[in-house]
């Protein structure tokens, strides 16, 4: 029962931190009203026995220190808040530490050993035994960053083969076109997408500016695809796929494509790969010595 | 629309401190250039964001070229620095989406090289006119304007 003593330390841990008023919260997850996992907000140290840690514990919680930006207090009283991470949490903690939005030191950082979270993780009744398609291709079962580290860590050999990305790559363009345009028409510009992604935290999106002239006031499908080619363009280099846009969207478009093929040509051209180090996108930095573009 | 008759949109974005001046000499040493492009004159290639190109090609625009100074040249130093990894990425997103990615151009252009311009902008109208109207089959759909 490996889970069981995970939980344990979690629960552990997150006591003597509320007890020695090292953090103010501890984000977390515990179980919903209707049994699915959820995201929790830890104030209490009474409330700790509630966090859990399970393979349904899908949420990036990465998203909700965005949410605490700019709300920590003077340095005297410096209120610090735990958050629990998996691996890939852990590359969007990187990414937001790179682009100066968080203080490392104002997080304590719990790091999970993850095996994968299942299929229909995070909602009620819907959780299956098979993992998600993103932890199918996930070698990271470490966090890259963290203050404690729960759980033995493993190194499997899985290498990326980007697979869910051959069938549209081998289509002719305009049936590529033609395929996009579906998806994007079903888009009822809920923005749920963008709201849990850790990635978009500008506090006015540029897509929901009074200025419009970026995006037509009309929910147009050229308007909705205006939206979804720049938000991916926005996340290029920064996105660390954890698929949560995709797990939240109504209309369940594959979102994760787009940011996956543009994962891959990160990749290939830059050979960066978001979050592994607290470092600046290749897109934001000057040419290396040698390096020439437009190839 | 047969080819005979296609003319197609193409914009420009000129750097203010090479490309424009590029383009200004193209003009004065007058060199023949097709007349299907619009410059936009921006103060720097790295001004271009990408979101204008993409909605340049979903409302009807035909081919995006981007002309900045060579590298090394920028007068903000790094600004084409960054212009050239960004280009290069929208290429390949682009692509993926259904746009040919023939239909984006970046290039470097001088103040002394009105020639380069013109065959830049000759060539380039040439495969856009070759790669046909950007996005027909949603032609229909018009954005309110402003």
């Amino acid at each position: 029962m490996t889970e069981f003593t995970l939980q344990d330390q979690i629960r552990d841990r997150a006591k003597q931190l509320l007890a020695s008023e090292q953090v103010k919260c501890v984000i977390g997850y515990e179980h919903g009203s209707r049994g699915q996992v959820r995201p929790a907000f830890i104030h209490q140290i009474n409330d700790v026995d509630s966090l859990v840690w399970n393979q349904g514990c899908t949420h990036n919680l990465v998203t909700y220190l965005r949410d605490i930006k700019g709300t920590f207090g003077s340095d005297e009283h410096l209120q610090r808040v735990a958050i629990i991470v998996k691996p890939c949490d852990s590359r969007a903690l990187n990414v937001l530490l790179a682009e100066k939005q968080i203080e490392r030191e104002h997080i304590y950082v719990i790091g999970v050993v993850c095996t994968g979270i299942v299929e229909g993780a995070g909602y009620a009744g819907q959780s299956s035994d098979k993992l998600q398609t993103r932890c199918v291709r996930c070698s990271d079962r470490v966090p890259v960053i963290y203050d404690l580290l729960v759980g033995e860590p493993t190194h499997p050999e899985i290498t990326d083969d980007y697979v869910d990305l051959t069938e549209l790559e081998a289509m002719p363009p305009a049936e590529r076109a033609a395929f996009w345009l579906k998806q994007y028409e079903r888009c009822i510009l809920c923005y749920a997408c963008r709201q849990v992604c850790p990635g978009c935290y500008c506090s006015t999106c540029m897509f929901e500016r009074d200025d419009s002239l970026w995006v037509g006031i009309a929910a147009g499908v050229k308007e909705k695809e205006a939206f979804h080619l720049g938000r991916a363009y926005h996340l290029a280099a920064r996105c660390i796929g954890c698929d949560e846009c995709e797990r939240v969207c109504p209309m369940e478009l594959p979102l994760s494509l787009l940011n996956h093929k543009l994962a891959k040509e990160v990749q290939r051209l830059f050979h960066y790969c978001a979050g592994d180090e607290p470092s600046q996108s290749p897109l934001a930095t000057m040419l290396a010595e040698g390096e020439e573009f437009p190839a | 629309m047969s080819e005979h008759t296609f003319q197609p949109r193409i914009i420009a974005f000129c750097c203010n401190w090479c490309s424009y001046a590029g383009a200004d000499l193209a003009g004065v040493s007058r060199l023949q250039m097709p007349a299907d492009f619009n410059i936009i004159r921006v103060m720097c290639s790295a001004r271009v964001a990408p979101e204008w190109i993409i909605k340049a090609l979903l409302n009807g625009i035909d081919g995006v070229m981007v002309l900045g100074c060579h590298i090394g040249d920028c007068h903000y130093i790094s600004g084409n620095h960054r212009a050239a990894k960004r280009f290069v990425l929208l290429k390949e997103m682009l692509a993926f989406v259904g746009v040919h990615p023939d239909r984006l151009l970046v290039d470097w252009v001088s103040a002394s090289e009105g020639r380069k311009f013109q065959t830049l902008v000759t060539e380039f109208s040439k495969r856009v006119k070759e790669l046909g109207p950007c996005r027909e089959w949603q032609v229909e759909i018009q954005t309110p304007q402003r």
